[in-house]
């Protein structure tokens, strides 16, 4: 079964998907990996690694759809709806707004005439893919427009407890942050790694981060990233803090960006550290 | 009736320089007319630290209830797992030992879906604490509202809904007439709810294919909601090719851009110290003079 791994952060933009691509290649040297890309709303990884992504599925959420023969205009589905997706007006058919259902079917259960019927809406797509020998991929993407992630997550998820045994390690990469789809893609992660920057928004976000995996009860440690550009004592406050450790220094240059820029995945010592602190474990039991 | 605009900082991809924009655009609006910002990012708010104000220094945090969690009377439930049935997000596990359903509160939507078909109404829906907001005033001549999502906490479209209704009030009170809102990243309920309700809106990228990928998205979920907007491209000079192949995407689509940004170590620097680069660095105003009266144009 593979060891399921998250790459987190609260800031965006702090390396998240950069160092979870490249330690997935230096892991893949010795190991089955499969890389989850779980930032349902911007994946990058693909694009990252130059992945080819196929289409596994479309995923789908339950919306209502009025039978008008059935529905008495009682106005209970209106009344039940706790995301102002029903509108109805006083001896009208209630009017759905497909927008804001979340796909929760409260409507369905309290209308007292059986005349919500299930419709559904496309809400996401799950994708996979392959680098190479060792390494593959699965994803999805929210459709533009929905607010509600967490079966998109929850959906990816299945696909990936599907395959993950033939893995050593399922490397999941979050969104930024600490809302739901960050906390649903946490959710089932035996250990995590938070990836933030020696700055004060790096300070700041990374500690949030923390206290999520914390009260996730989720064993997490920090990898700092864009070392060199701030004041490193920040960060090893937080280290002290949460008694954790910062278990590699991941340098910051313009070529490494420039680089990024281009579609290069970042390599060196920094990142053969993490993968041995990864595989470290292991040994150990 | 006051005419107040909106205009709100997004990207899509994280650390683009959304908070950098936003701050600096706002230091240089705040020169000319009255403005109030509004930090949308709950889950990260990051645009008061970029003004250098910390937590403490907001002065009127109010715990605010914006969802809903199910909680069960165990003594009412007869174990028949109508609940586990009917929810639709994985909140609802069931204890094989005491066969009563456990409901995660981290999962929990809150959409009574399990209330509704209890037949014992053993279920009841309860409202929770799911974050904060707050006022603060700047040194730099305008207000700003902020809040925080609770740690593992759902809900923060809404609590972003209700940190840009504090700001709007709160421009009504001081006179203003621009709302600057800095958003989260992603394309998700928080940045669903900035976007909602703005006249203008700027969208900040970066020349490589993650932050290109992400602003089509990011544009595509604007487009949604007919809000006009324009583009910046941050770091410009990190990669000239595909600068340009963003730019002739603008071209095609006939979107604004509204300016470029060049990679400067002054930017991460301003960061660092907490003040905004044109105060840092005045020498930087310009650049941003220029896409700040593009914007007017388009207001």
């Amino acid at each position: 079964m593979g060891k399921r791994i998250a790459i987190t952060g609260g800031k965006g933009g702090t390396g998240k998907s950069t160092i979870a691509t490249a330690v997935a290649v230096e892991l893949a040297e010795n190991n089955r990996v499969l890389l989850v890309d779980a930032d349902v709303d911007c994946p990058n990884d693909h694009l990252i690694l130059g992945i080819k992504r196929n289409k596994v599925k479309d995923i789908f959420q339950p919306i209502p759809k009025i039978n008008k023969k059935k529905c008495k205009k009682c106005g209970r589905c209106a009344e039940v709806c706790r995301e102002s997706a029903i509108v109805q007006v006083k001896g009208e058919f209630p009017v759905i707004i497909p927008d804001q259902c979340i796909g929760c079917s409260a409507c369905m259960i309290a209308c007292p005439f059986g005349a919500i019927e299930k419709d559904k809406k496309k809400i996401g797509i799950v994708y996979n893919g392959s680098l190479k020998k060792n390494l593959d991929y699965f994803s999805a993407e929210t459709e533009l427009g929905v607010e509600e992630e967490s079966p998109i997550i929850n959906a990816l998820k299945k696909e990936v407890e599907r395959v993950e045994k033939e893995y050593d390690y399922v490397l999941f990469d979050t969104s930024p942050g600490t809302h739901c789809n960050v906390i649903s893609a946490l959710q089932g992660c035996e250990e995590a790694y938070s990836v933030t920057e020696p700055t004060p928004l790096g300070e700041h976000d990374g500690e949030l981060s923390l206290k999520l995996l914390d009260k996730l009860k989720i064993s997490f440690k920090i990898i700092l990233n864009k070392s060199g550009i701030g004041d490193r004592k920040i960060i090893e406050n937080l280290e002290k803090k949460y008694k954790t450790e910062i278990i590699t220094d991941v340098p910051y240059s313009k070529s490494i960006i420039e680089n990024y820029s281009k579609g290069i995945p970042i390599e060196g010592r920094s990142i053969k550290k993490f993968a041995e602190e990864l595989t470290r474990g292991e040994v150990e039991k | 009736m006051s005419d107040i605009k909106y205009l709100t900082i997004l990207s899509g991809k994280g650390g683009t320089g959304k908070t950098t924009v936003s701050s600096n655009l706002a230091v240089l609006f705040a020169r000319k007319r009255k403005i109030v910002g509004a930090d949308c990012d709950a889950d990260a708010p990051n645009f008061g630290l970029s003004f250098g104000i910390k937590e403490n220094d907001f002065s009127d945090w109010q715990e605010v209830q914006t969802n809903e969690k199910a909680v069960l009377d165990e003594s009412k439930c007869a174990g028949c797992k109508k609940c586990l049935e009917v929810c639709n997000f994985g909140a609802i596990s069931w204890n094989e030992k005491i066969n009563k359903p456990e409901f995660n509160s981290m999962l929990c939507e809150g959409c009574g879906a399990c209330e509704l078909v209890c037949p014992n109404g053993a279920i009841k829906l309860v409202k929770i604490n799911n974050g904060k907001i707050a006022s603060v005033k700047t040194d730099y001549g305008f207000s700003l509202a902020s809040g925080q999502l609770n740690i593992g906490a759902t809900g923060s479209g809404k609590v972003v809904t209700l940190i840009k209704e504090k700001a709007s009030k709160m421009a009504q009170n001081e006179g203003a007439n621009l709302v600057l809102s800095d958003s989260a990243a992603g394309v998700g309920c928080p940045v669903i709810a900035s976007i909602q309700g703005s006249d203008f809106i700027v969208a900040v990228t970066e020349p490589t294919p993650s932050g290109f990928s992400d602003l089509e998205r990011v544009l595509g979920t604007v487009e949604h909601f007919r809000i006009p907007y324009g583009v910046i491209i941050n770091r410009y000079d990190l990669n000239f090719q595909f600068t340009k192949k963003i730019e002739d995407f603008l071209k095609k689509n006939k979107i604004p851009l509204l300016g470029k940004l060049p990679y400067d170590k002054k930017f991460i620097k301003s960061l660092i110290n907490m003040k905004p680069a044109v105060i840092e660095y005045p020498e930087l105003t310009e650049k941003f003079e220029k896409i700040l009266k593009k914007i007017k144009d388009n207001i």
